[in-house]
């Protein structure tokens, strides 16, 4: 197995039952009658008799039969940084490197942050408002109209605040807000919180 | 009366002048002695070959020879010859030509009838305006003996000879005798109208003939081909000497205007003139003559009149008696001038008055006074013209200029005086429906007409004592039409053409006094909105320096803040590798709370340009200031400091609909600012009803150092501090101030150095 292809497999939220036989390291019949039988969860492709096993049932079935959950589990949350200031980003992924956890992505547009939103599939994204090509709330409204971002949690940062606009941002879709200068402590809290970690 | 812009004149003239072409010539025996002079012998001969040819006048001429007495013995046979020589060539000249110029046209002479001509009715009318030739001949010979004589008391100048200047003033006048001749109605209409007005004839000649006797003569003379001379004088002596053309004999024509002069102030016989433009002296220095000369000669001028008269047969008054006469005729003219002059003073005794009142109706006007006082200073100058009496003014205000007293504008102001000038009573009065403006009142009316005939309706406002039957009206008009209408009980007034001058003022008074008054309400209009408008500027560049230092702080909070957070990120950082408690680890400890309180600040600079909309609810305020003063308290470092602040709520407080944060906030910053003031002993807190606003007072008052009036005044600027540098950060007050004013509230301060300070916060309940 390619990085890439383990890489893509922890990103992944929707297993086929032949990529679900790797990672429980099984064979795929195995992986099939446990499908079929009820004790991994998962659908069938609308139209078709493909088996899907969403990511949550297979790490259900794996604790459930002990099965060492390190290919999934292992996998760190990913962070998208963007912020058009360099010291900002250089600061965070200090942050983020010396906590360990996480894997981090930066940029420094709205367009990169489309791009990577994508390829990168973070868990979180700590978003400047004030970008050089585009607003945060214009960042947050297209992420959370994108199915596939759904599940990515968005924490703002500014250096301005303004109660209203603060309020917008909410409404949008972001799931936090932070004022700059903030407090490392609290944001890693609150990014903990909101990963579930 | 007919003038000279009869469409028929230049006809008229014509006709006159053909007239004129047709009258007899002169006698020969007259123009052929015109002709000769003295200088030949052969001349001489000849003068007394024509005198022998006409026993009258040689008869004449041998009695003037006997008058004149030149050694005339009695017995001794007179003959022209001898006459001639004893006389003289000149005098025997001017003798004969006197005689025969009598016989033309002296007071018996009638050439029309002589020569049978037949004329239209030339006979003058029958009256007292008849031209009186006796005493017209008499004129004209003062006018020649006066003119010889003249001339006679200068034989150094060589171009006044007498015999000459003789003849030239007796024919001065002749123009007279040919517009007698030629329209005798017209004429004697010139002379009774002079007579009249006392005016000179040759004007009114002119007027009403269309040409004067200045003309006519002048062309006559040339008729009679007379020399250029005698022409001359007959169409110029009325001019003034300075106004001669430059000729030869320009002196000689000056010479008889002079001598007319001078029979004309004697009186002599009538000229048809009455008035004099000059003194015959100034007119003789005018000429360059001694101007002693006119006296002079006017000593002799009765003698030698008498003398000519005489000869001419004119009459047989004796030369007193002529004096008397002249002394008469002067008597009547000064009697009639005294007249005229009595007249005049009277009229002009009227007009003092009139100026007088005018003038001290001028001083009575304050400068820039309002209509009352141009209204009170006018019944007091009427009083003072009239009489005393009822007066009462009649104004309405100009239309255009709206009056906050008039409920409409048709109503007139009716201001009423009692006897003594004293305001009585003062109202607005309600023309009926369809009655005029009071502008509109027809200013040809008369100066004074009774009230009840214009003006009924006002019957109902005079006062009680004042019958309307007695009430006058006058108009007081002046360019801009009636002004206002004066009322009285004035039975006699002076005449109007006097009181004129008086009323105009009066309007002019009124009229300025009107516009005044407007112009001073414009003023203070105008003074109105220019405060208003500073005012609206100050707040527009209060909000506009607001809002610049909103988007200053907008941009600072964004450019500052992200250094910041790198330095307060890269702080915390810092201290989390460093051993706790090491001296680097409190060193990164203090940068990273450094850098937020850098933070802070910009966020109030923030707040305070561009603050937060109150988010208003219901709120207990007993609540809210308790529980601000235990936060303030708690935060104190020191316990005594906690321990000094009171709370002392006086009423029950009712629920007022305010930001209970921005409240708080400003609460907590007062009770700070009293602290940081450190009080002696106490900083009271107490919150109260106000039923005027309706609100809540929160006053917070300290015993502590105080502020003076420069401190005081810069209180609530942003980052002002009295303080040395490092103390808290200068916002508190700016905060309160501010937070007040967007609940509608106002915060003020008092303070006294070493005495303390009182911070009292006003929230209204509902803004």
């Amino acid at each position: 197995m390619t990085s890439a292809e383990h890489s893509d497999l922890r990103t992944k939220q929707i297993f086929t039952t032949g990529e679900a036989a790797e990672i429980c390291k099984l064979s795929q019949q195995t992986i099939i009658r446990c499908f079929d039988s009820g004790r991994l969860r998962g659908f069938r492709v609308p139209g078709s008799r493909f088996r899907r096993i969403p990511r949550e049932g297979l790490i259900r079935f794996m604790r459930e039969n002990d099965i060492p959950i390190d290919a999934l589990e292992n996998t760190k949350p990913r962070i998208l940084i963007v912020d058009d200031d360099e010291q900002i980003v250089d600061l965070l992924v200090d942050v983020f490197k010396r906590d360990q956890r996480f894997e981090v992505k930066t940029a420094t547009t709205g367009y990169d942050a489309g791009v990577l939103s994508e390829q990168f599939r973070p868990d979180l994204m700590i978003l400047d408002y004030m970008l050089p090509d585009i607003n945060g709330n214009v960042v947050c409204k297209t992420v959370r109209e994108n199915p596939n971002l759904s599940n990515m949690k968005i924490i703002i940062i500014s250096g301005v605040v303004n109660q209203e606009e603060i309020a917008s941002l909410l409404r949008a879709g972001a799931d936090e807000f932070f004022k700059k200068p903030f407090n490392i402590e609290k944001l890693l809290a609150r990014i903990t919180e909101l990963l579930h970690l | 009366m007919p003038t000279t812009t009869d469409p028929a004149k230049p006809q008229r003239l014509e006709l006159i002048l053909r007239e004129i072409d047709s009258l007899p010539t002169l006698p020969t025996i007259a123009a052929r002695v015109l002709m000769l002079t003295s200088s030949e012998d052969s001349h001489i001969r000849e003068v007394v070959d024509l005198i022998s040819a006409d026993p009258p006048l040689t008869a004449k001429i041998l009695s003037l020879c006997r008058r004149a007495d030149r050694g005339v013995r009695g017995g001794e046979t007179l003959t022209v010859e001898k006459a001639v020589v004893l006389l003289g060539f000149t005098a025997v000249r001017n003798a004969v030509l006197s005689i025969k110029m009598f016989e033309l046209y002296g007071p018996n002479a009638s050439p029309y009838e002589q020569s049978g001509s037949e004329e239209p009715d030339r006979t003058v009318p029958r009256g007292q305006y008849r031209f009186d030739r006796t005493n017209f001949w008499r004129h004209s010979l003062a006018v020649a003996v006066a003119s010889e004589l003249i001339a006679a008391a200068h034989p150094q100048l060589p171009d006044l000879r007498p015999s000459e200047a003789f003849v030239c003033g007796l024919l001065h006048d002749v123009g007279k005798l040919a517009l007698s001749y030629v329209l005798p109605k017209a004429f004697s209409r010139v002379i009774e109208l002079a007579e009249l007005h006392q005016t000179n004839i040759a004007a009114l000649e002119r007027r009403i003939m269309g040409l004067d006797h200045h003309t006519v003569g002048k062309r006559l003379a040339e008729q009679w081909q007379l020399p250029q001379v005698i022409q001359d004088c007959i169409w110029l002596h009325g001019a003034p000497f300075q106004t001669l053309p430059s000729v030869e004999h320009r002196r000689v024509i000056g010479l008889v205007g002079l001598a007319d002069l001078v029979a004309r102030y004697q009186h002599i016989g009538y000229s048809g003139n009455f008035t004099f433009k000059d003194k015959p002296e100034a007119v003789a220095e005018a000429m360059g003559l001694r101007p002693s000369v006119v006296q002079s000669i006017t000593r002799e001028l009765h003698g030698r009149l008498y003398e000519q008269s005489q000869l001419l047969g004119l009459d047989e008054e004796p030369s007193q008696e002529l004096f008397f006469q002249s002394i008469q005729q002067a008597n009547l003219a000064l009697g009639r001038l005294n007249d005229m002059l009595e007249a005049r003073t009277r009229a002009a005794a009227d007009q003092t008055r009139i100026l007088d009142a005018i003038n001290a109706f001028h001083a009575q006007t304050p400068p820039n006074g309002t209509l009352q006082d141009v209204f009170d200073a006018l019944v007091a100058s009427a009083q003072s013209v009239f009489g005393q009496g009822y007066y009462a003014l009649l104004y309405q205000p100009l239309s255009g200029t709206a009056d906050a007293k008039t409920p409409s504008g048709r109503q007139w102001l009716m201001c009423q005086y009692g006897q003594r000038g004293r305001p009585v009573r003062t109202q607005w009065v309600e023309p009926p429906v369809h009655s005029p403006e009071l502008s509109g009142l027809d200013p040809e009316q008369a100066v004074s007409v009774r009230l009840m005939g214009v003006l009924p309706w006002l019957t109902d406002y005079l006062l009680d004592s004042q019958d309307i039957r007695d009430v006058q009206l006058m108009p007081l008009r002046c360019g801009l039409g009636t002004v206002a209408l004066i009322l009285h009980d004035r039975p006699i007034l002076p005449p109007w053409r006097q009181l004129q001058a008086l009323t105009v003022t009066w309007a002019s008074a009124i009229a300025t006094a009107a516009k005044h008054d407007g112009a001073k309400r414009l003023s203070e209009e105008l003074a109105d909105s220019n405060r208003a408008l500073a005012e609206a500027q100050d707040r527009l560049l209060h909000t506009q320096s607001m809002a610049r230092l909103g988007e200053m702080a907008a941009g600072a909070a964004h450019e500052m803040n992200n250094p910041l957070a790198v330095i307060s990120g890269r702080a915390q950082l810092l201290s989390m590798a460093l051993p706790p408690g090491s001296k680097e680890h409190k060193a990164a400890q203090v940068i990273f709370e450094q850098s937020h309180r850098l933070s802070d600040l910009i966020t109030l600079l923030r707040m305070f340009a561009d603050p937060p909309r109150p988010q208003k609810k219901a709120t207990d305020l007993s609540a809210l200031l308790d529980a601000t003063v235990k936060r303030v308290q708690a935060g104190l470092a020191r316990p005594e400091q906690a321990k000094a602040i009171t709370l002392k709520i006086k009423d029950q407080l009712p629920p007022a609909t305010i930001d209970p944060l921005q409240i708080g906030d400003a609460i907590a910053e007062l009770l700070l600012n009293a602290i940081q003031s450190s009080p002696k002993s106490s900083v009271h807190v107490t919150a109260q009803r106000d039923e005027s606003v309706p609100g809540v007072v929160v006053q917070v008052s300290d015993d502590g150092q105080g502020m003076d009036p420069h401190t005081l005044s810069h209180a609530t600027d942003p980052f002002f501090s009295a303080q040395p540098a490092g103390r808290r950060v200068g916002m508190g007050l700016a905060r309160v101030e501010r937070f007040a004013a967007a609940h509608g509230g106002k915060l003020e301060l008092r303070s006294t150095p070493g005495v303390g300070t009182v911070a009292t916060l006003t929230i209204p309940l509902d803004s």
